[in-house]
């Protein structure tokens, strides 16, 4: 329990004198997992408003398969990844083994099933009438999808800030896509990983509640966004 | 304005529409009236090509609404619709009833202008900011009339608007669509349940029973002579007999029916020996002591009354006269004395009271 | 409402594309910061002398290294050391990952990396002749020992290595009270050392490790060597550790074990560095390569490595190759691994 405490001062201590390696590190954090985010959501949000909206041949499959995507492990999905980007993959060419862009990359499959399927679900939940009703009122077809998306977006935002915490957390993808190199690809996750291994807990712990902090921080700017 | 051509509209083994013939014409109020589940949403869906139907034409102003894959977005844009469910989005009372000038483009000033002036006619002035969700229910239905209203559509479609209001709230909403078709001459098609609804406000009346209109005329004739027994039994005439035309007069015009063992003057069209249907509007008998003198011109049936009961604000009563007649009662005579179940009565009604119809 | 939600969507959308630019810039230029590291792991350098002038400057294409270590070494802090100060005289890019031994021999042989630097001299050897590997250079070494609880029920401290694990061996199939041995489970050097110490004791692991796991007194982790110690230690067992992980986790109190048996040439450590066969893939950096392995056997960082670890723990963490053929040699190492440059 003592890593507890020391790891909450050394937090502390590690925040207000800015300690480079922590910055480096965590803005790294930010801009990969950040970036997943905003890449998912933009790839899954229309894709989950067509699927929520059009009828098509093994649609009810899709969203099974889909669902069950969110209990992919993180490490399956880093290890294909591995070995898609790898020297010897198909993608080998692209130099992305051992990036950040891979491990961004990497999150952004990890994390399009949660937000694609829970637009879906959110957009599903939504009254037929307000379809009907957009529909009536003559929007575009480009009006509709953005009708729609509004009139759901506290569920979507959800969907989101969901992607979003499954890709800061997740540990397994970073590690493999990415080598955990330091001033490179190391992260909080991965960098928490390294530091137990070698027996420093509190600082891993210290590490931990710098992650929460900046979840927290992130998910309140969004939730003001919300709530606006 | 709008020619509905034997539209057939089937879901799955289920038969909703039946083979639709009607012409709406430009400016009018129509009303669809019927019982519920038996089309007339669907016919509204399909009007305002929410629906396509499995087979028929609609011609909207001349245009085809389903040759091609889509109805074209400014033909479309001509038409609006307010749902019997209120679907209010989630942002305030103002941007609501801007949205359809937003898809349209209108610039910020136009809009406010517009919604501003259309917040006054609802009657809920000052509540642009006011979050659109926390409105009452008939709130709610009024900013979405406002809303459909606002972008000036030619017609606009109303799908049982009021089945969830309460009396004041409906009365409401009914000026609201007069003021509509009478200040904007805007073409509305409604449909409703509630027949006095219907005669209120309407031009015209579509009867739709089982998936086809059955009648279309405007309400005074729909009362007064309707289409058939199903017409008749769906709008309140309760008394609604067989019979068979016994003998007709010189004139041509009157004649004597026998349903039963009763027989009564009538004036018809219809032909010695025809077997048909008839139908006496409960207000046009009248109930007398059963000691009454007969009066000239009128048909005199001696009877026993059966029930007295109350529909809505009228009281009836049912008489047995060789057939059970429902007439209206004043309150004087159901006070009076000697007006009580078992009592024997006399009723007199007009041979033109009288409406014959085919036998269907 | 409209036109704000626009905007709102073209904000996310231009924070996007700023984020893939950061990431895909940040292929070293910012670097890592050397100074006031959090993972202070083992000790600092008495005095850190740089590397003399050997690796002059030179003008590289992409001035970037990748090396595959195992968990263990990079543990220690010493590669973090040695490529800081090579990163300061020649500006290459020194990009470490650390995995396990069976991974980074992996990322070699698929050609991800540029150099591996491991310490399972067998899977090396198997490296090389497959071609996957060429020039091996042995930069340093150490012991493993042997750590169990200061009880030592089966009272192996002071034994030779072998003996010891024969000791365990008998005592805890018979059943002996609280005699237990907790191995890595795993494709580590580690893991590869204690299979060789079998080996060497006669029994053959892929025989008799099933049998052995289904009695008590053998278990598997699976885990790191940290997690290794840490099971050990909670089971009052026996393992096999390095020697850097061990007085890491000693000394911080992580755990509480003896060191039992740390001496015998059968427990030696062998470090060495293996390039990439560029004849397999032509693109790696063969030269920066070259430079990097001939500068591990300088005598300044030989000076270095032979005095890494003392201020925190009172010991070294390794011995230099460097002068050590008598120790090295019984292992196949040669004197040309050890001394002769690359060219």
């Amino acid at each position: 329990m003592n890593y507890i405490i020391e790891g909450i001062y050394q937090a502390f201590v590690l925040i207000i004198t800015l300690n480079p390696e922590v910055v480096d590190i965590t803005i790294r954090t930010l801009t990969i997992t950040l970036g997943a985010t905003l890449i998912a959501s933009v790839l899954c949000i229309p894709l989950g408003i067509y699927i929520a909206f059009n009828e098509f041949y093994g649609r009810k499959t899709l969203i099974s398969v889909i669902q069950t995507l969110y209990a992919l492990p993180t490490v399956v999905v880093g290890l294909v990844m591995y070995m898609i980007l790898s020297n010897n993959g198909p993608l080998g060419f692209l130099d992305l083994l051992f990036t950040s862009t891979g491990v961004m990359l990497g999150q952004v499959v990890l994390i399009l099933p949660i937000i694609t399927g829970l637009t879906i679900s959110a957009l599903s939940n939504l009254d037929s009438t307000i379809r009907d009703t957009i529909v009536s009122l003559g929007a575009t077809t480009g009006q509709f999808f953005t009708s729609m998306v509004l009139e759901a977006r506290f569920a979507i935002m959800s969907a989101v800030i969901m992607g979003f915490s499954r890709a800061i957390s997740e540990v397994g993808a970073a590690i493999m896509i990415g080598g955990n190199i330091k001033g490179h690809t190391r992260i909080l996750t991965t960098a928490i990983t390294l530091e137990t291994n070698i027996g420093n807990f509190s600082l891993s712990v210290a590490l931990g509640i710098i992650l929460l902090l900046i979840a927290l921080t992130v998910t309140m700017i969004v939730s003001r966004f919300q709530q606006s | 304005m709008i020619e509905i051509d034997n539209i057939h509209k089937n879901f799955e083994a289920n038969n909703v529409l039946k083979g639709v013939y009607a012409n709406i014409k430009m400016g009018e109020i129509f009303t669809i009236i019927g019982p519920s589940g038996q089309g007339k949403s669907t016919l509204l869906r399909i009007l305002n090509t929410l629906e396509t139907p499995s087979s028929g034409k609609i011609f909207f102003d001349g245009n085809d609404l389903f040759s091609g894959k889509k109805t074209p977005v400014d033909v479309r844009r001509r038409m609006s619709m307010v749902f019997q469910k209120t679907a209010v989005f989630d942002m305030n009372v103002f941007d609501n009833i801007a949205i359809g000038l937003k898809y349209r483009g209108f610039s910020k000033t136009d809009i406010s202008e517009t919604v501003n002036r259309a917040l006054d006619e609802i009657g809920l002035s000052g509540y642009g900011g006011r979050s659109a969700g926390t409105l009452s229910g008939g709130e709610m239905q009024r900013v979405a009339l406002a809303r459909a209203i606002v972008s000036k559509p030619d017609v606009l479609y109303l799908d049982e608007p009021t089945a969830s209001l309460d009396p004041v709230n409906t009365e409401k909403i009914e000026e609201l669509i007069l003021h509509y078709n009478r200040e904007y001459g805007t073409t509305i098609v409604m449909s409703t349940h509630d027949m006095l609804q219907g005669q209120r406000l309407s031009d015209r009346i579509g009867v739709m029973m089982d998936g086809r209109f059955l009648q279309i005329a405007a309400p005074d004739e729909i009362f007064s002579r309707p289409g058939n027994e199903n017409v008749a039994r769906f709008i309140g005439i309760n008394n609604v007999f067989y019979g068979t035309i016994k003998e007709k007069y010189s004139d041509g015009v009157h004649g004597t029916l026998k349903s039963g063992n009763v027989v009564i003057i009538v004036k018809t069209n219809y032909k010695f020996g025809d077997r048909v249907t008839f139908c006496i509007r409960p207000e046009e008998i009248t109930v007398h002591d059963h000691r009454a003198e007969p009066i000239k011109g009128r048909n005199m049936l001696p009877g026993k009354i059966v029930s007295i009961h109350r529909q809505g604000r009228m009281m009836y009563a049912d008489i047995d006269a060789g057939i059970t007649i429902s007439a209206m009662v004043t309150w004087e005579q159901y006070e009076g004395s000697g007006f009580e179940e078992g009592n024997n009565v006399m009723l007199s009604f007009k041979p033109r009271s009288v409406f014959v119809m085919e036998k269907v | 409402m409209e036109n704000k939600n626009f905007k709102v969507l073209a904000i996310f959308l231009l924070s996007a594309f700023v984020c893939v630019m950061l990431t895909a810039g940040c292929t070293g230029t910012d670097g890592s910061a050397q100074t006031a590291t959090p993972t202070a792991t083992a000790g600092q350098t008495v005095t850190a002398t740089p590397a003399p002038a050997e690796t002059a400057q030179k003008e590289y294409a992409d001035k970037e290294l990748l090396i595959a270590t195992t968990t263990s070494l990079y543990a220690t802090g010493l590669l973090d050391q040695l490529a800081g100060e090579f990163m300061n005289d020649t500006g290459v890019d020194i990009k470490i990952t650390a995995v396990g031994t069976g991974t980074a021999l992996e990322y070699g042989a698929n050609g991800d990396v540029d150099l591996i630097m491991v310490h399972d001299r067998a899977r090396e050897d198997a490296f090389i002749e497959d071609g996957s590997g060429t020039d091996r250079r042995v930069f340093g070494y150490n012991y493993f020992v042997i750590v169990g609880p200061e009880s030592d029920p089966a009272g192996i401290k002071g034994m030779a290595p072998t003996e010891a694990l024969e000791t365990i061996l008998a005592k805890g199939s018979e059943g002996a009270e609280g005699v237990k041995f907790v191995s890595r489970g795993d494709s580590s050097g580690t893991h590869g050392k204690e299979k060789a110490l079998w080996s060497v004791a006669g029994y053959d692991y892929a025989e008799y490790e099933p049998v052995w796991v289904k009695e008590d007194w053998y278990v598997e982790a699976g885990t790191g060597m940290g997690g290794t110690l840490t099971m050990a230690d909670q089971m009052d067992a026996y393992t096999l550790s390095d020697i850097g992980t061990y007085l890491k986790y000693q000394g911080d109190g992580t755990v509480n074990l003896a060191e039992l048996v740390n001496e015998g040439d059968d427990l030696i450590n062998i470090y060495g560095a293996i390039l990439v066969n560029p004849e397999k893939y032509p693109d790696t950096n063969v030269e920066v390569g070259k430079d990097w392995v001939n500068y591990l056997i300088t005598d300044g960082v030989q000076d270095e490595i032979k005095v890494f670890g003392v201020s925190d723990y009172g010991q070294p963490l390794f011995f230099p190759a460097m002068g050590a053929f008598d120790v090295l040699s019984s292992s196949g190492v040669t004197q040309d691994e050890i001394s002769a440059p690359l060219a």
